[in-house]
Order: structure tokens, then C-alpha cells, then sequence
């Protein structure tokens, strides 16, 4: 079995997509998913490096397990459905402190899921109420009336929060534009995008972390040495 | 996914073998190590069976059970576990919550009676730190709240080594090298009990689900987690594998490369642990128990052997290779499918029942010569492959013997690296295969690897000579000098110098030239080369050279007889055409240089020899050596008229000598210069070129009156200069030589004006410092130090009494 680099961790509600977009950006297709059991990986060749992509079950039931994926991870892509304002807000309460086990300087990623059901709702909406029902993991549909019911800038302003939790600098970490995306599994729009884009951010991170040494003694190396070299070159 | 058939049920033990009389009897634990097998009842009873494989025609095995004996413990307490340390012929039985050693064979308790109390659960350590073969690390979980014990077992004694204490009570331990994973009331953790880290894995309700812990490889534990998940973790708290999927009400799991198998109360299902999929289901209602056997591994490998055969027959061969990887194939079953390449020794027979259903390979291909030809390339490919690892244990002969005969019979190239390698080949089966395809370069090379040297070298001779052939190497004779030049076996390079020589007197020679040097002492010494030699002349010349130049050895008789050779050489050329001319020079400049550098050779001999020849630089060199300078310098100035070889005569002469003699050498020259004569205009500038170029080489003074009086000062403008600086530095460097003299002088005078300053006064008390009597007369020795003595004393012991040295006396 090849040894990954790198971790990437999927995180999300129930029902956000977190499987298609996974398996859209894999595999190229869109197919009816079921619920997520307990959690599933792919190993992503890129460049020259394996990135690991796990993908995580968001039923309450495995919430426990979160951490445990979270262990290590260089990026979290945090996953809503951009029709369902309250998937937005679980990310905050639930899943953001699943992501205290990952590095320090681990990515993070928004991702509101789902687009193609607003445009085809609004679209749709001035011939034909509703619209058809939705897969297994797509069926939530907000209403079809309000165009889009969480917009972009409620992403940026939890980006900037999350920013803030973990106690990161605006200037060292990629700014909130970067790394909000808005997707469809089912279209396939923007999904390679935001995969490829944070493979290319995730690479410096590997390659920081293994000059750095084994990620167990990151707690005490990865305040000191930078400190240290500063000091040095200035005097 | 479930298409794999990686496991059957078989039943080992039948339940009047358990049960006997009794009505009803309850298993609560079994332990299986090798063919021995081990059940613990609820009634205290330890039962233990021999398990015999036998396998089925249909491919599957039966299992028989020999019931061996049972022992009641002497509780009224249900056997919990049973582990079995075959290392320590004991098997740990856990019972009222104590460990007691028994025996395995007998099932008594070791007579020390040492026994683990406080125990209410144990694991073994697979992955021991501790690095004693006879010792096993068992973990425990004491009946002491929230306590884990390690303790090392040995043959009749257990050692406590740690007691470690856990956040909450522990229900399940597996440990691994310093690592324990234990599950805990709410949560599995990782705790390194050297360091006391403790990393949480994640949340688990006990309280709803008994949990389940297991090694399952080095740093690795599966663990039951939520939802029916098998959940895999490593020490580091990471999740390197997705989980497995089983049923809520799993009750057990256990391992078996790449599976896991995992018993709920309907069935037994199998998962792989690389896709996690699911690929077995065996129904088995009411099971209660769950324990590894690796007698199911060795089922499981026939199936992917004949897996195996199977792609291999429809020419599937990277997926056949796989399969008999994984399987573990006795390769021989592979190379038997081929006609004539197991040796004819080969103790091999064919498993039974056979793992397929062909005869040999002309059957499977049906005589399609272009399938065979692809099968053969797959064998040799893959018996190259697995020759260096450990699926060859035991069959290397048989390997490499059949390796051989592919490679001969396809005219390969890694025939030759597979000979002169390390390698296992039989020599009378490969010696006759290599023989039938006219692999004579090949053969050689098998007898030389199995120290049949003179067999090699005879059959690369009569390769060389024409009598058989084989194209296998174009230099097959360079080969074969290289050969003897680096063989042990004296004898045979003797035997076959000759021949040698008589192919190429330049090559040839190497066999003695290149030898390592400190055989060339031995048997191989310059005597006995040189008399071998006598008939080979150039040969002869080559080896002279490589005695006195490469090695420098400093004997007269062969710098003489290099010296003499080198001149027989010229002057058979001189006397031949004058067509080889530039070679003739080559050859009379190594003559020159030897006699400029030797000191060894016979002057004497070389200048009768010499003489009329018309060699004049060479009897220059001569009289030169003879310290002849006048008749050397004549010769080279007067003879040959090469003044710049007359310049670097004085040179070389003067090499080493203190300077007069050089000046000596010089001025000869210079006065041989400035005799009137015929010639003298090109002789005087000559002298002119001489004086300027080494200006410090002359006595100035000397030189002044020699010179003719019409000499412009310009013309020795150089001279001059040079010969002006030099005696003003000489006059200088005088001048501070004797200044430092004079001051160092001066030291010596303080010195012995200070010692001379004191007086030294003899009276009753003092004593001489050797004696230690007192001095009776006026005359004593005083050491710079002070020291007194008695002049018989200091005459008696030259030595200072205090100090070593000379004994400087006032």
C-alpha cells in the first residue's frame, strides 16, 4: 500500500454531498449515494506526492470518529448545502471543533454544495412549481422561490470566524476568496477547481511539515525553531 | 464483492469429544498453537486436543481431533482465557482471576506454582520489547480499579514490571511493543506505558456494546466502534484504513491477512482489510467465541494456488504470479510443469491432490511452440524474481538449475551473470545442458564456480584454438589471460604460460606482470619468470620493465639485462632499414632514460658494448656515470654539437651534489666552451647562454679572467647582474649570521659570569649529596643545580643526583 503525504478531510451535516463531491471529482460521475458509513478514503496521486481524501460519515451517530480523522490532516474542506442555511451553521457548532486534532497549519476550505438545485429552482420556478425530486443525497431542496438561501459572503464571514477560533493571522493564511467555493456534485461546476486548487495550497504544507520532522513534536519544535531562526538572522 | 471463498467451516471438535458423560458442557474459551488445541470450560476444566489436517480430494480439508487430556483447575470458577506462549512450552490459563502457568503438554502447573493474581483480563504482547526469546510480556487488567499490570512471564517465574494507571476502568487491552489500546468506559485510548502519553481515539459506550480490541499488525489495532464499524487506528491516533462495516451486534473479531473475520450471532462475515470490502459470509448461528487459526492460511493459499494455475494456463501470467505469491507456491510445482528442467536429483514430487490438471507444458499449450515460447519467458522472469527471496528456502538448487536451462536453451544474456554470481546451479545436470546447446564459455564458468579451474580454462582454450566453438565472447583470449593473472591455482597459470606467450607475446605476459603482488614473491618470483621467459624476448623486455620500473626493484642483474636488451633492440634497428625510425627513437629513449636513472646497471659492460656503435648521447650517459665529465662533455658538446643537452648533462650530474661540484661541472663546460678552435664562434655563444641562464651556477670571479677581453658587458648583461646580486646577498646573509652569533655569544658570557659569581663554601656540615659523607678534602664536583659531590662519587655515577644529564661541572 502506497504511504500517503498528506491528509485531506472531508466534514459536513448529513445530506451536504460530501460523497458526490468526492466521487464526481474520483471517479467523474454522479451517482445515487447512499448514506455514509463510518467514513472511506481515496489516495489522489498528485505531482509527486499521494494526498489521502477521507471522506466522513456526517450522521450524528459517527460524530465521535471525527477527531480521529482529523488527526494530522494538512486541509479540512467543510461542506454545506447551499440550500439549507442550518448545514451552514452546523459546521461552526459541530464539525469546527472535530478540527482541533489536525496540524497547526492545517488549510481550511468552505464549500456550499448544491448550486445546480438554486439555478435550476429559479429557473424552473417561473414555469413549474418545485422542481424534481433530488438523489439520496441531494433531495433536501430548499424552497425554490428564494434564489439562494445561504449566499457567498456567509461562507467568507465563517471563514474569517473560523480564522479567528483557531487564533491564525488574516496575512499568513490564503484569504477568505481563495477558499470559498460554491459547487454542484451533480454539474460537476467548480469541482475540480476546488480540489485541484487545495492539492496546489497543500503541497508547501507537506513539504513544511516534514522539514519540520514527524508532526508528533510539532507542539514543541514548530514554536521554538521559527522564533530561534529569527533571532538569528537579525543579529 | 462476495465472490472470494477465502474460508470454510470445518468442524474440528465434536461435542462428545468436549461433553463425554456430562449432559451439557460451556465453552468459554479456546486457544489454538500449531496442532495443539485448547478448550476452557464454565465448570473449570482445561481440555486439549491434536488437531491432524487431512486435505480432501475436492481441494478442501478435514480436520481430526485427538483428544489428548483434560485437567480440572480445582475451581468452581469458569476458565475465562487461555493463551499459549510455545516458546516457554506454557499455557497461561486465567481462571478466579489468576494466571497459572501449566504445562502444554501436560497441563500441570509449574512447580514453582508462580501465578499473576488480580488478574481480570490478559493480552500478550506480540511485538515484545524486552528482546529474551524465553520470556513473554503479558499485560494484565488488575482487579485493582483503573490499574494495568505488564509483567514478564518466564518458564517458572513472573516479574511485575509496570503498573500503570488508566483515566477510567479499563474493559480491553491489546498491547503492542510499548503501546496498550485499551478500551475504556467512554472512549478508546492509546497509552504508551514508558512515556505514560496517552492519546485518545474516540468516544465508545461500553456500557451499550462490549468492546472489542485487536493487534492486528505492528502499530495497528481494529476496534469496534460505533454503528458496527471496525475501525482501524495506529498508535499515533490515526486512521490509516477505512473502516469495515460489520453488523450492530458483532461479538467478536480476529484477524487473518488481509481479512478480518468478525462472528455476530448469525454469521461469520469476512472483510478485506485493503478495499474494506466484504467479501465471505458464512452462516454459523450461536457462536460465542472468536479465535485466530492458521490452519485456515494454509486452505486459503491452495485455493490462490490453483488461482494461480489457473490464469497461468489461459497465459494470464502477471495475474498468475500474483496469485502465487500470495499463495506461497512451492515454485517447484511451476518448474515441474516444464519437461527437463527439475534436476534430475530432484527429490520433488507433485502435491496431492494436484493443484491442476495438466501433465506438463506441451499438454497445456497443446505443442503451440509460440505459447510455449511466452510460458518460458514467464518462468524465467519469475524464477528470476523469486531466486533471492525466501520463497526460495530450501529449493535454490532446483531454482537456479532450471533458471539455467531456460536461459542456455534461449541463447540468454543473464546466463553468464546468473554464473558468475552467487548461485546454486547443479553441475552434472547444468554442465550436460549447457554442453548439448554449445554453451562452452558458459560451461567454463560452472566449472570455475565450482572450483574446477583447469577443467574452465582447458575448454576456453580449445574454444580460443578453434577445436569447438562457441561465439559467446570475441576476446575470449584476453578473457583467459585476465583469468590466470587472478587465479590461485599456480600450477595451471604455469601450465598454460606458454601458451599464452605463444598467442601474444605483449598480452601474455600480463599473466605474470599483473599479478597480485604479493604472489609475485612466492612462486611466481622474477628467477623463475625470467627463465620461463628466456624463448619471449619482448615478452621478456615488458616483464624487465615492469620489475624495474613499476616495482622498482633495485637488483644490478636486471637493470643490466633490461639495460642490454633495450641496447640489442637498438642496435638491430640501427642495422635494419632506416623506415622504422621513429620507432628506433622510442626505443632508445626509454634505453637513455634508464641509464640516466638507474644506478644499478654495469657501466663497464654497457660502454664495451657501446663502443663504435655510433651512440653518442648514450656513451655520453656512460662516461657521465663514470663521473667522466670531460669525455661526456666532449662528446656532447664536440660530437654531437647539443649544447642544451650539454647544459642538462650538468644538470642531471649535479643533481643532489653540494654546490662546488656543480660549480665544478660548469666551469668544465664553460672552458670547453671558450678552448679556441674552428668552431669557437658558435662555441662562444654558447658560453654566453650558459653564463646568463645560470648566472648563480659560476664563480664570478673565476669566470671574469677566462672570458675574452672583446666581450661587451652588455652581451653578459644577465651574468653580471646576477653574479653582482648574488655576492652582495652573501656578503649580507654573512653579515647577519655573524651578527646573531655575536649576540648569542654574548648569552653564553652573562651565563658563565653568573655562575662564576657565587662562591662555594665547604665546611663539616655539608655532605656530599651521593655519600652523604662529609667532604674530607678541598675538592668537590658541583652540578649546574647546585648539588655538591665527592669527585669519587660523581667519577663512580655519571649521572646528576637530582636530575638526568650531562654532568656539567664548575
Amino acid at each position: 500500500m502506497r504511504k500517503p503525504d498528506g491528509k485531506i478531510v472531508l466534514l459536513g451535516d448529513m445530506n451536504v454531498g460530501k460523497t458526490s463531491l468526492l466521487q464526481r471529482y474520483m471517479e467523474r460521475r454522479f451517482p445515487d449515494t447512499v448514506s455514509t458509513v463510518g467514513g472511506a478514503f481515496y489516495l489522489k496521486p498528485w505531482r509527486s506526492y499521494n494526498i489521502s481524501i477521507w471522506d466522513t460519515a456526517g450522521r450524528e451517530q459517527f460524530h465521535g470518529l471525527g477527531s480521529m480523522y482529523c488527526r494530522g490532516a494538512v486541509a479540512v474542506i467543510l461542506i454545506y448545502d447551499v440550500n439549507h442555511p442550518q448545514s451552514l451553521l452546523e459546521l461552526e457548532d459541530r464539525f469546527l471543533g472535530l478540527t482541533d486534532t489536525a496540524s497547526t497549519d492545517c488549510l481550511f476550505a468552505i464549500v456550499g454544495n448544491k448550486v445546480d438545485l438554486v439555478e435550476a429552482g429559479a429557473a424552473d420556478s417561473r414555469e413549474k412549481e418545485g422542481h424534481g425530486p433530488g438523489t439520496a443525497g441531494g433531495g433536501g431542496g430548499g424552497s425554490p422561490k428564494v434564489p439562494k438561501p445561504v449566499q457567498l459572503e456567509d461562507a467568507v464571514a465563517l471563514y474569517n470566524k473560523i480564522l479567528k477560533y483557531k487564533m491564525l493571522d488574516e496575512k499568513d493564511v490564503p484569504a477568505a476568496e481563495q477558499m470559498c467555493f460554491e459547487t454542484s456534485a451533480k454539474t460537476g461546476y467548480n469541482v475540480d477547481l476546488l480540489f485541484e486548487t487545495l492539492f496546489d495550497m497543500v503541497v508547501p504544507v507537506i513539504l513544511r511539515q516534514r522539514a519540520q520532522g514527524p508532526p508528533q513534536t510539532v507542539d514543541v519544535t514548530s514554536c521554538k525553531t521559527p522564533r530561534r531562526t529569527r533571532s538569528g538572522c537579525c543579529s | 464483492m462476495m465472490s472470494t471463498k477465502a474460508f470454510t467451516l470445518v468442524s474440528a471438535v465434536g461435542w462428545e469429544l468436549l461433553a463425554g458423560d456430562k449432559e451439557r458442557v460451556h465453552v468459554e474459551c479456546v486457544e489454538c498453537c500449531g496442532k495443539n488445541l485448547y478448550v476452557g470450560t464454565r465448570d473449570c476444566v482445561v481440555h486439549h486436543f491434536l488437531l491432524e489436517e487431512r486435505a480432501l480430494p475436492t481441494g478442501t480439508a478435514t480436520f481430526s481431533a485427538a483428544k489428548q487430556l483434560h485437567r480440572h483447575l480445582g475451581f468452581r470458577k469458569p476458565v475465562n482465557e487461555l493463551r499459549a506462549a510455545s516458546a516457554l512450552n506454557r499455557l497461561l490459563v486465567l481462571c478466579d482471576n489468576s494466571i497459572t502457568l501449566v504445562n502444554m503438554m501436560s497441563l500441570e502447573p509449574v512447580p514453582s506454582g508462580a501465578r499473576i493474581k488480580g488478574a481480570a483480563a490478559l493480552a500478550l504482547n506480540e511485538n515484545p520489547v524486552n528482546g529474551d526469546p524465553f520470556c513473554v510480556e503479558v499485560c494484565i487488567i488488575s482487579v485493582k480499579r483503573r490499574t494495568i499490570q505488564l509483567f514478564l512471564v518466564y518458564e517458572d517465574r513472573v516479574q511485575i514490571v509496570r503498573e500503570v494507571s488508566t483515566p477510567e476502568q479499563p474493559l480491553a487491552v491489546a498491547v503492542d511493543g510499548d503501546f496498550l489500546c485499551l478500551a475504556l468506559t467512554t472512549q478508546y485510548i492509546i497509552l504508551n506505558y514508558n512515556t505514560g502519553f496517552s492519546q485518545d481515539l474516540f468516544p465508545y459506550c461500553s456500557e451499550e456494546k462490549r468492546p472489542i480490541v485487536k493487534r492486528i499488525g505492528r502499530q495497528e489495532f481494529l476496534l469496534a466502534g460505533p454503528g458496527g464499524l471496525g475501525m482501524f487506528a495506529t498508535v499515533a491516533g490515526i486512521s490509516q484504513r477505512a473502516p469495515v462495516h460489520w453488523s450492530e451486534n458483532v461479538i467478536g473479531a480476529a484477524i487473518c491477512f488481509p481479512y478480518v473475520i468478525a462472528l455476530d450471532d448469525e454469521f461469520i462475515t469476512v472483510h478485506s482489510m485493503l478495499d474494506q470490502q466484504q467479501k465471505q459470509t458464512l452462516p454459523f448461528k450461536e457462536g460465542h467465541i472468536l479465535q485466530d487459526f492458521e490452519a485456515l492460511q494454509v486452505m486459503y493459499r491452495r485455493i490462490l494456488q490453483q488461482a494461480g494455475f489457473i490464469q497461468f494456463a489461459q497465459l494470464q501470467f502477471l495475474e498468475a504470479k500474483e496469485l502465487f505469491r500470495s499463495g506461497q507456491l512451492d515454485v517447484r510445482e511451476l518448474i515441474s510443469l516444464y519437461p527437463f528442467l527439475l534436476p534430475t536429483s530432484s527429490s520433488f514430487t507433485r502435491s496431492h491432490p494436484p493443484l491442476h490438471e495438466y501433465a506438463d507444458l506441451n499438454q497445456l499449450t497443446q505443442g503451440d511452440q509460440d505459447k510455449m515460447a511466452k510460458c518460458k519467458r514467464f518462468l524465467m522472469s519469475y524464477l528470476n524474481e523469486v531466486r533471492s527471496t525466501e520463497v526460495a528456502n530450501g529449493y535454490k538448487e532446483d531454482i537456479d538449475t532450471a533458471l539455467l536451462k531456460l536461459y542456455a536453451e534461449a541463447d540468454h544474456d543473464s546466463l553468464l551473470d546468473l554464473l558468475v554470481t552467487e548461485n546454486s546451479c547443479l553441475l552434472t545436470d547444468s554442465a550436460a545442458w549447457l554442453e548439448k546447446h554449445n554453451k562452452y564459455f558458459a560451461l567454463g564458468l560452472l566449472y570455475h564456480y565450482n572450483n574446477q579451474d583447469a577443467a574452465a580454462v582447458q575448454l576456453w582454450v580449445n574454444i580460443v584454438n578453434g577445436d569447438i566453438h562457441d561465439s559467446t565472447r570475441s576476446d575470449l583470449y584476453e578473457y583467459v589471460v585476465d583469468f590466470l593473472t587472478y587465479s590461485l591455482d599456480q600450477e595451471l597459470v604455469w601450465k598454460y604460460a606458454d601458451w599464452v606467450l605463444q598467442k601474444s607475446e605483449e598480452v601474455g605476459v600480463q599473466v605474470f606482470t599483473k599479478r597480485p603482488l604479493d604472489e609475485q614473491q612466492n612462486s611466481f618470483n622474477p628467477d623463475s619468470v625470467i627463465t620461463c621467459l628466456k624463448k619471449y624476448p619482448k615478452a621478456l623486455v615488458k616483464y624487465l620493465e615492469h620489475l624495474v620500473i613499476d616495482r622498482s626493484l633495485q637488483k644490478e642483474e636486471y637493470h643490466t639485462q633490461l639495460a642490454l636488451l633495450y641496447l640489442d633492440e637498438v642496435l638491430r634497428q640501427k642495422s635494419g632499414t632506416s623506415s622504422k625510425a621513429a620507432e628506433a627513437s622510442e626505443i632508445q629513449l626509454k634505453l637513455q632514460h634508464l641509464l640516466q636513472k638507474s644506478d644499478l646497471y654495469r657501466v663497464h659492460l654497457l660502454i664495451d658494448r657501446i663502443r663504435g656503435a655510433g651512440l653518442p648521447m648514450e656513451s655520453a650517459i656512460l662516461h657521465g656515470k663514470l663521473e667522466e665529465h670531460e669525455e661526456a662533455l666532449r662528446i656532447l658538446v664536440h660530437e654531437l654539437r647539443d649544447f642544451a643537452a650539454a647544459e642538462d648533462y650538468c644538470l642531471w650530474r649535479s643533481e643532489g651534489r653540494d654546490p662546488p661540484y656543480r660549480q665544478r661541472l660548469f666551469h668544465t663546460l664553460l672552458a670547453m666552451y671558450l678552448q679556441p678552435g674552428p668552431t669557437a664562434p658558435e662555441l662562444a655563444v654558447a658560453a654566453t647562454d650558459l653564463l646568463n641562464h645560470h648566472a648563480t651556477d659560476f664563480d664570478a670571479a673565476r669566470v671574469l679572467p677566462l672570458l675574452p677581453g672583446t666581450w661587451s658587458v652588455q652581451l653578459l648583461h644577465p651574468f653580471l647582474a646576477g653574479a653582482v646580486r648574488n655576492s652582495v646577498h652573501a656578503r649580507r646573509t654573512a653579515q647577519v649570521a655573524l651578527g646573531l652569533a655575536r649576540s648569542e655569544n654574548l648569552i653564553y658570557k652573562y651565563d658563565k659570569m653568573k655562575l662564576k659569581g657565587s662562591s662555594v663554601q665547604l665546611s663539616d656540615k655539608k655532605l656530599c649529596q651521593m655519600c652523604q659523607n662529609p667532604f674530607c678534602e678541598p675538592v668537590f664536583v658541583r652540578y649546574p643545580n647546585g648539588g655538591l659531590v665527592h669527585t669519587h662519587c660523581a667519577a663512580s655515577r655519571h649521572t646528576n643526583p637530582s636530575a638526568p644529564g650531562p654532568g656539567a661541572r664548575t
